[in-house]
């Protein structure tokens, strides 16, 4: 489904993504782990073309994301993708922040937007948010909100880039939870988060990334209890100490 | 002082004509500097390559200079060239040239205020680079934009009275035409005119206050917002 083959990134002279090589199959939730710096938010905005590649093939849902044939729209469409800081609208109702994309990309009907929406966020469990405004709700009703809202899309895809990280300790949890059943319901997942317990009991598979680079690549039990590398153990003792 | 000679029914009329002509410059020059500025200051938000360039530089020197200079240029200048503009035109064009660059300035730093992430949260679910604009960084932009939209209107409708150096006969102008009466009728007259000018760009002002607070209340705040390191730029192609 998404497939990295030598690709590089650079932000001028800068090598932010060295040589990755990457495979993600349909239904497989891969949590991408690392030190701050490491390029793990560039990787994941790679996927959905928020950054563009320098060289290599990056292949997503057997479209080429780097090609000029590709229509850079119409793959966004089937991809969702949850921010750090939610990024709702803020003067936009929790259901037009769902529906605007459903309406005006996909061109749905308000009606029938509305009802996808309310669907999403009985899912996300707020369904009595659905006319408030942003500021109202706390952050973890509104990171639930941002997941619906990327779920309206019906996408074959969902990026997480640290979805719990801004949240309050309370609230993690919850977000957590709407993740899990996505993940149970068998949506392809793509996850940087710094929740290990998270990525032990979810993801089919860790990568874990230094300096730009995948340095490995491993099912959770064995990444956790037995990390191959130096640096993922270094890494590991660090977050899982405190 | 002589305020009952200065009020005479003449003078007052005399100075409400003069009164007519500052609003009707003024409301002329604001609709269309306002178009202008808007056009303009997209245009330098969009970066546009070459263009965007080139509309900055003229922003930028506009803005630099005094208006009274962009006055004399279209009276005394111009005509020089072949463009001959009555009084009222030459005023109304140098207005219009000074406050779209200052307008387009406050264009563009409201769209600019607009959070990245919220841009790549629009682009990212499929929208495209119209349709986020539309939806999401007018919207948003504009209600910023308001309050010192309204306060560049009221410093329109003062310097109006610079285009009392071409004869323009607005209220000030019309005000020295009555002092040049009776040396007695001075300070009555600067007073009115004070006045005057105080209640119409004081009620602008109002305006204004009632629509920034309209604004905060309004304001829907997304939780914390940190400054995006990501540029939106690759993401706008
Ligand atoms: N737009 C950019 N321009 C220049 N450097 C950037 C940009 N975005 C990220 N970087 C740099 O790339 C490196 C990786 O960033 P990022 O992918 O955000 O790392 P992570 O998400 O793992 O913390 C960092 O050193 C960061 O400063
Ligand atoms: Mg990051």
């Amino acid at each position: 489904m998404i497939s990295f083959k030598h690709v590089n990134k650079h932000f001028g002279d800068f090598q932010v993504l060295t040589d990755i090589n990457l495979e993600i199959k349909e239904g497989e939730v891969v949590v991408v782990v690392g030190p701050s710096g490491s390029g793990k938010s560039t990787l994941l905005r790679c996927i959905n073309r928020l950054e563009t590649i320098t060289d290599g093939e990056l292949m997503v849902n057997k479209k080429l994301l780097n090609s000029k044939d590709t229509n850079i729209n119409d793959l966004r469409k089937e991809i969702g993708m949850v921010f750090q800081h939610f990024n709702l609208y803020p003067h936009m109702t929790v259901l037009e922040n769902i529906t605007l994309a459903p309406r005006k990309a996909l061109g749905i009907s308000t009606a029938e937007a509305n009802e996808t929406a309310m669907f999403y966020l009985n899912k996300v469990g707020i369904p009595d948010k659905a006319d408030s405004y942003p500021s109202q709700l706390s952050g973890g009703q509104q990171q639930r909100v941002a997941i619906a809202r990327g779920l309206a899309l019906k996408p074959h895809i969902m990026l997480f880039d640290e979805p719990t990280s801004a949240l309050d300790p309370e609230m993690i949890g919850e977000v957590l939870d709407v993740m899990k059943t996505l993940a149970k319901d068998g949506m392809t997942m793509v996850v940087v988060t710094h929740e290990m317990g998270f990525a032990h009991e979810v993801a089919n598979r860790v990568v874990f990334m230094d300096h730009g680079r995948i340095l490995e690549e491993s099912e959770p039990a064995a990444f956790f209890s037995n990390p191959k590398e130096d640096r993922a153990r270094l890494f590991l003792s660090r977050v899982l100490n405190h | 002082m002589d305020f009952i000679g200065a009020y005479s029914l003449g003078n007052l009329l005399f100075l409400l004509k003069g009164l007519g002509t500052t609003l009707l410059v003024a409301f002329i020059a604001i609709i269309f500097s306002f178009l202008i500025g808007s056009i303009l200051g997209i245009l330098r938000y969009a970066k546009i390559p070459v263009l965007s360039g080139i509309v900055a530089l003229c922003v930028e020197v506009i803005r630099n200079l005094p208006l009274l200079l962009i006055i004399f240029f279209t009276f005394f200048a111009l005509p020089e060239v072949g463009i001959k503009l009555s009084v009222t035109m030459a005023a109304i064009t140098a207005l219009i040239i000074f406050e779209s660059a200052m307008l387009s300035e406050i264009v563009r730093s409201g769209l600019n205020s607009i959070e990245k992430g919220q841009i790549e949260a629009a682009r990212s679910s499929g929208l495209t680079y119209m349709q986020t604009m539309q939806h999401i960084i007018l919207p948003q932009a504009l209600r910023r934009m308001v309050p010192p939209i309204v306060s560049q209107f009221i410093s329109l409708l003062k310097d109006t009275s610079l285009a009392v150096v071409i004869s323009l006969p607005e209220l000030l102008h019309n005000a020295q035409i009555v002092n040049g009466k009776n040396v007695n009728y001075v300070i009555p007259t600067f007073l009115l005119i004070a006045v005057i000018y105080f209640l119409v760009n004081y009620s602008l002002s109002l305006v204004a206050r009632r629509l920034e607070i309209k604004e905060r209340t309004n304001r829907k705040s997304t939780g914390k917002v940190l400054p995006a390191k990501h540029q939106a730029g690759e993401m706008m192609q």
